[in-house]
């Protein structure tokens, strides 16, 4: 492994003193499992220090307050997965959090990991984007809330500057009653790496016509974001068979829209059309 | 790069070492301590072969840098007999011809000992998904289904069937 200073704060306020001394050339620690690959990676730069913040207490709460729910960016996969707030307010976060990785994965992996890494296949980002989560950042000079839609700049790469640290993950509540979903395909059932992904909340009256309708694809656009061509489709309507595969039919259509033709599309197109009707579906069951 | 003074415990045993910090937990186990049970696999946490279980949960060791355990309890498949004789686990692996090449054994015993730790009448699909995160190359899953299984039930004999435990799933 790459050699580096390892440096252990006591606090976040120590954390942000750390990485404004570093001056850009240090990375943030948590639960390792994606930075741990990174410092083993032989072409990739090794940072000058690692900061590791995966001690630090207050920053892996669950808790609801003024209407908001808010995460702590130390909460792990396997929390979130079995949190009984998350599964109320927003079930298809947990259902993300459960299909991320491994159970030993979900026991180290962090929610502010998956975020701060921005990898396209992260799992609990889609859901987030949907609830339209805003995120506290912090350095020594002071804390910024950025909404969650407009933070990530391209895979891998976020606006977070080099000194800040995220500190906190708020969201509002789906309304009650919203229904949510999340579907994911990989390679395989275990362990697997999201080929496409898709988090949706349909909110709907008395009378099953819908009143709000919220679509995220994963690891099908450049930078996530709602698909609000799609969700217009469903505004006002009551969902049909034959509705649902025309939403799906456009978010594939936005996908090709934005990333153009590439090998993969002849496969992804129609499958993520598919995953986005069966989605909606497990929303308007 | 400066070594660092770790304090932890391994297997009940309180462990001090001076380590370098780009050590990872793995490396602590197996070359620091001599603990060669726990198995280095694939080092970027697909197999499962390097669990181990810090403060009772399963983790991929190849993915926990060593100063990260600081005060925690780290226990190895070594920490699960107690002298000669085999934990009720470790036992019905054998019974049940779980234990092929035996290669994955360790970091299978760990998961499904974190499984049954805290839910300790796990349906199949609870086991399955247990072990998710550990790959058997012999490819001999349903034996190891049927040893945490069969172990599970033994243990749950004669109390009542619980369910999760509160503070944990």
């Amino acid at each position: 492994m790459k050699r580096f200073d390892y440096l252990r704060p006591a606090s976040a306020e120590e954390a942000c003193a750390a990485l404004a001394a570093q001056a850009g050339e240090a990375r943030v620690l948590a639960g390792g499992t994606d930075l741990l690959l990174e410092l083993r990676r032989a072409e990739a730069k090794a940072p000058r220090a690692v900061v590791d913040i995966s001690g630090l207490a207050g920053l892996d709460g669950i808790e609801e307050r003024d209407g908001a729910v808010r995460l702590g960016p130390l909460v792990t996969h396997a929390a979130l997965a079995r949190s009984a707030v998350a599964r109320r307010h927003a079930a298809f976060l947990a259902d993300a959090a459960a299909a991320v990785g491994s159970p030993q994965i979900r026991n180290r992996g962090t929610v502010g990991g998956n975020i701060m890494n921005a990898a396209t296949c992260a799992d609990t980002v889609p859901p987030l984007v949907a609830l339209g989560a805003r995120l506290t950042l912090r350095s020594s000079r002071g804390e910024r809330e950025l909404d969650i839609a407009g933070f990530f700049e391209k895979p891998y790469r976020t606006r977070a500057r080099p000194d800040e640290l995220l500190v906190s993950i708020a969201f509002d509540p789906l309304p009650p009653t919203a229904r949510s979903a999340f579907v994911k395909l990989g390679r395989r059932n275990a362990l697997a790496v999201s080929r496409l992904s898709v988090a949706a909340a349909v909110a709907r009256d008395a009378a099953g016509v819908v009143t709000e309708a919220r679509i995220v694809p994963g690891a099908a656009l450049p930078v996530w974001r709602r698909v609000g061509e799609a969700e217009a489709m469903l505004f006002g309507r009551k969902p049909s068979e034959a509705l649902l595969a025309a939403v799906g039919r456009t978010v594939s259509d936005v996908m090709i829209g934005a990333t153009g033709r590439r090998w993969s599309t002849e496969y992804k197109a129609p499958v993520l059309a598919v995953l986005v009707r069966r989605a909606l579906e497990a929303c308007c069951r | 790069m400066r070594t660092t003074t770790l304090h932890t415990t391994v297997d009940g045993r309180a462990v001090t070492v001076e380590i370098e910090p780009n050590r990872t937990l793995l490396d602590l186990l197996r070359e620091t301590l001599g603990l060669t049970g726990t198995k280095r696999g694939c080092e970027v946490g697909e197999c499962g072969a390097c669990t181990v279980l810090v403060d009772g949960m399963a983790v991929n060791s190849c993915l926990v840098l060593a100063p990260q355990v600081e005060g925690r309890r780290v226990t190895t498949v070594e920490g699960l007999a107690e002298g000669e004789t085999l934990s009720a686990l470790q036992a019905s692996f054998i019974e049940h011809e779980a234990v092929h090449c035996g290669f994955c054994t360790p970091g299978m015993l760990m998961s499904a000992k974190d499984l049954l730790d805290h839910h300790p009448s796990p349906t199949e699909q609870d086991i399955r998904v247990a072990i998710s995160g550990n790959l058997c190359r012999c490819s001999g899953y349903v034996q190891i289904i049927e040893a945490i299984g069969d172990a599970a039930k033994r243990a749950s004999k004669g109390r009542p069937r619980a369910g999760p435990t509160e503070e944990h799933r």
